[in-house]
């Protein structure tokens, strides 16, 4: 008699495990569509999971349901009692068994795939690699070239190239977490510590992500973009910075992406105003009291500067010069 | 008048100390502080629980403006910190002493002065955190785990109230603990051995000795903490040399068995519950039992599955996943045991059953999302998001709360001689499970979908705003559930039809045997123990002699 419903669930259930993998990426029943070989891993482990514990869900609430249905009182006296079963031992050694074998089909699992996520590959593995450094800091993200471009908040890299992050905060900052879920998992930004991760987007695009590591009052804001974009691409733009860095005048976008990222989180997209004060005009005019600013912060405004090479410092500077006065 | 108040006087005088407020202030009786510790831990669930729908009411939408971002980062700091401290442990705690010295057949606590001072630490303690809403900076903002070097920047004086606050709570924890191990293994009563142990005495036992294990290192660790913010020292802090990781370390050798600290008496409320409303003896009463020393020991060994984004070294990552898995062992008996003590039974549904049925219900939603977590490479993935979010919360309030409600509805008529409503009840429960679902199982998805916790707005992305939404939908839902939880208390103090007798659901264990409420010293006498189902054995007794 009860056989018709358990059947019933468990075949709803096992369409479900079908269709999910169908969704997988849409609907958040999945770790965000992977772009990476590392992340790809990830969603493999995650599958896996998936089924083991999906199996002792059903297990478990199957049965809860199917003892409350059955074994509920109707209509006799409360006092009745059940059968005086103290417990069997086979039943025991049985349900402590199994899930170690489960646990360990997925420990194993996860031993298996862990080299392809947690390595970073060769430098001189197939296809290059381009090494990054990335400074988390109170509340932008600070991205290094090896040949000493600066791009805040957005990461340009090459399609299909291996990228290594090292990832590091200054010691007087605090603590913050680089995450882009389609292309890898998070690792902490440490001050005074240095961890590294990597990946390989596989497709041009934007992928989003933001810090993972309460870090104030603008954690929220703390957000960060990996553009792939071609090889061709990629070198024409870095060429570009590259020069356009090396005596930054007017608007440049260093100077433009650095305060948008270290200024207008807290004071405003227009410099208007928001956590912190307005950015004015008279303000921003006195050129050696900017950068002394800038690189020491003063009161509740954190040293947002400290450790900038001049570039990146006269390129905000700049920025603000031209943009404030005119009412931008 | 005078003469009035002449033939009013009592042929005994009641003492200053024996009125109707002086007699709680001035009470060493184990009952009493535990209906004190109780009711103050649900003052502060009130709190909390507000707390947490101003938070949802701000994440309904996607850049609403509710709240201003520091209120926010207050608000959950405020809210886990509360729930944890002020909340589950000590709720428990009142479990633990109104019902210990009850169950063993004892008539107080080893050290009643002791358990005295221990609920009024306990309550300054959460008046000192919640008075740093009006310090200088307002709240703490760290967030209840409180890293370091962002809490040791934090402005003003509310992350060194939250200091002191934990440093009181921790001793009033402690002398609680000592207390509760002192007397679980020194007065009970004749033949009630080891193995005739009640399952919540058991879960108590172990809490105390996690407790007594794990709470000087947490203290360590806060005093580091406000030396850092205070005198200048750079334990933590890496510009003078300090390291930044050593205090979450610190934090969670303390904070994992806290969270064990916290399911363990929840667990061992299911207990006493599932066997009683289902008529049949507990299944596997040893292994379950063995499996609370089990988890005990091993939630000691598991910290650093918080910190698998930090940056540890691999095989310090396998290891710490491997021992987080074995505790799924253990906790997978106790899970099966239950249902096997359903199994064949004559279930009944009263409103405590439900709660200790929907626990089985969504604690195992937890259990095996800690099983994602634990495999570190999706940790990546999920660590700070809102699919930890999701998974604390099924084990936290799907687990703990449940319970709690559970022990709340089962020993109301033990502690006041009355029934709470059932109507009431039964609605509280719906809307709780029915809320608590919508609530957080979304949250699961969020946390896939790339959203971090802490954070006071996020991309206005339709999915993640449909989520958020059902969330904060589900939310209150709940809050609508504990409202009329509160109506049903105040209710069930006015109605005539809620008493009940000594024994109103057949219960198995000592307890049972005393009068509802008790009298001051429990038992006139106590009968000896020949299992670990007392009562059981004295109804058979009488009913074999005829009586």
């Amino acid at each position: 008699m009860l056989r018709k419903p358990l059947a019933a669930l468990l075949l709803a259930a096992a369409a479900l495990v079908v269709a999910a993998p169908a969704l997988a990426g849409n609907g958040g029943f999945a770790p965000v569509d992977p772009q990476s070989p590392n992340a790809q891993r990830i969603t493999d482990t995650y599958w896996v999971i998936v089924a083991f514990t999906g199996f002792i869900f059903l297990l478990v609430e199957g049965s809860l349901i199917a003892f409350v249905i059955k074994y509920r009182r109707r209509a006799r006296p409360v006092e009745v009692e059940g059968p005086q079963i103290r417990g069997h031992h086979r039943l025991e050694i049985a349900w402590t068994v199994l899930p170690v074998l489960i646990l360990a089909a997925i420990g194993s699992f996860v031993f298996y795939k862990l080299p392809g996520i947690a390595d970073v590959p060769q430098a001189d593995a197939a296809g290059g690699r381009l090494d990054i450094t990335v400074e988390g800091r109170q509340f932008y993200w600070n991205y290094h070239y090896p040949n000493g471009v600066v791009a805040v908040d957005r990461l340009r890299v090459p399609v299909n190239r291996n990228v290594r992050l090292e990832l590091t905060a200054p010691a007087h900052d605090v603590i913050h977490s680089w995450w882009v879920p389609a292309l890898a998992g998070k690792t902490d930004t440490n001050p005074g510590l240095t961890n590294e991760t990597w990946f390989k987007a596989e497709k041009i695009g934007l992928y989003r992500g933001q810090c993972a590591e309460l870090c104030g009052i603008q954690h929220a804001a703390m957000r960060t973009s990996v553009e792939a974009m071609s090889q061709e691409d990629f070198d024409q733009w870095l060429e570009g910075q590259a020069s356009e860095q090396r005596n930054p005048t007017g608007e440049t976008a260093l100077g433009r992406q650095t305060f948008r990222g270290a200024c207008a989180k807290c004071h405003g997209f227009l410099g208007e105003g928001l956590i912190g004060p307005e950015i004015t005009a008279a303000t921003v005019a006195n050129t050696e009291a900017m950068e002394e600013l800038i690189r020491n912060g003063r009161g509740a405004m954190p040293p947002v500067g400290e450790g900038w090479n001049d570039q990146q410092l006269k390129a905000v500077i700049a920025y603000l010069q031209k943009e404030k006065p005119s009412g931008g | 008048m005078a003469a009035r108040a002449e033939t009013a006087r009592p042929v005994y005088p009641i003492p200053w100390y024996d009125g109707r407020v002086a007699g709680w202030v001035t009470t060493t009786d184990h009952k009493r502080i535990g209906i004190m510790y109780i009711a103050t831990s649900l003052a502060f669930f009130l709190a909390g629980g507000v707390l947490a729908l101003v938070m949802r009411a701000q994440l309904a939408q996607a850049n609403a403006d509710v709240v201003d971002p520091d209120t926010y980062n207050q608000l959950f700091t405020m809210h886990g910190t509360t729930m944890v401290f002020l909340v589950v442990v000590p709720i428990l705690a009142g479990f633990a002493n109104y019902l210990v010295p009850l169950m063993i057949g004892a008539g107080d606590m080893a050290f009643p002065r002791l358990n005295a001072l221990s609920y009024w630490l306990f309550l300054f303690g959460g008046i000192a955190l919640y008075s740093s809403w009006f310090a200088g900076g307002g709240a703490p903002s760290s967030g209840w785990t409180s890293y370091p070097p962002l809490s040791i920047h934090s402005p003003g004086n509310g992350q060194d109230l939250w200091i002191l606050s934990l440093h009181v709570l921790s001793i009033a924890s402690l002398a609680g603990a000592i207390n509760f191990i002192v007397t679980i293994h020194n007065m009970r009563t004749a033949g009630m051995t080891w193995m005739r142990l009640p399952l919540f005495v058991w879960t108590i036992l172990i809490y105390g000795y996690l407790l007594v294990a794990v709470l000087p290192v947490l203290s360590a660790g806060l005093t580091l903490m406000l030396l850092d913010r205070q005198t200048g020292t750079n334990f933590f802090q890496p510009d003078e040399g300090g390291n930044v990781i050593l205090y979450q370390h610190v934090f969670w050798f303390f904070g994992h068995p806290e969270v064990y600290i916290m399911i363990l008496p929840a667990m061992g409320i299911i207990s006493e519950v599932i066997p009683v409303f289902a008529r049949k003896p507990i299944f596997g009463y040893t292994a379950i039992a063995i499996s609370t020393i089990a988890i005990g020991f091993y939630s000691m060994l598991v910290w650093a599955h918080h910190m698998f984004a930090v940056g540890l070294p691999t095989f310090l990552l396998g290891f710490f996943m491997l021992s987080s898995m074995i505790i799924a062992v253990p906790t997978g008996i106790k899970i099966f045991n239950w249902l096997a003590t359903l199994w064949r039974g004559n279930l009944r549904f009263d409103t405590p059953m439900l709660f200790a049925l929907g626990f089985v219900a969504v604690f195992t939603i937890g259990g095996l999302s800690g099983i994602f977590v634990a495999a570190f490479p999706f940790d990546w993935q999920a660590h700070d998001t809102y699919f930890v979010v999701a998974h604390f919360h099924y084990v936290l309030f799907g687990g703990s709360m449940f319970a709690v409600f559970a022990g709340l509805y089962y020993w109301w008529p033990k502690m006041f001689g009355r029934r709470l409503g059932e109507g009431l009840g039964k609605w509280h429960f719906w809307l709780t499970l029915i809320g608590f679902n919508l609530a957080f199982f979304p949250q699961h998805m969020l946390g896939l979908l790339g959203m971090p916790r802490r954070v006071y707005t996020y991309r206005d992305d339709s999915l993640w705003e449909a989520y958020n939404l059902v969330s904060t939908i589900g939310s209150f839902v709940m809050g609508v559930g504990m409202l009329l939880f509160l109506f049903n208390i105040i209710r069930t103090r006015r109605r005539a039809d809620a008493r009940t007798g000594n024994d109103p659901w057949i219960g198995d264990t000592l307890e049972w045997y005393a009068t509802s409420p008790p009298p001051q010293h429990n038992f006139d006498r106590v009968p000896y123990v020949t299992s670990a189902r007392p009562l059981r054995d004295i109804r058979r007794r009488m009913a074999e002699k005829g009586v």
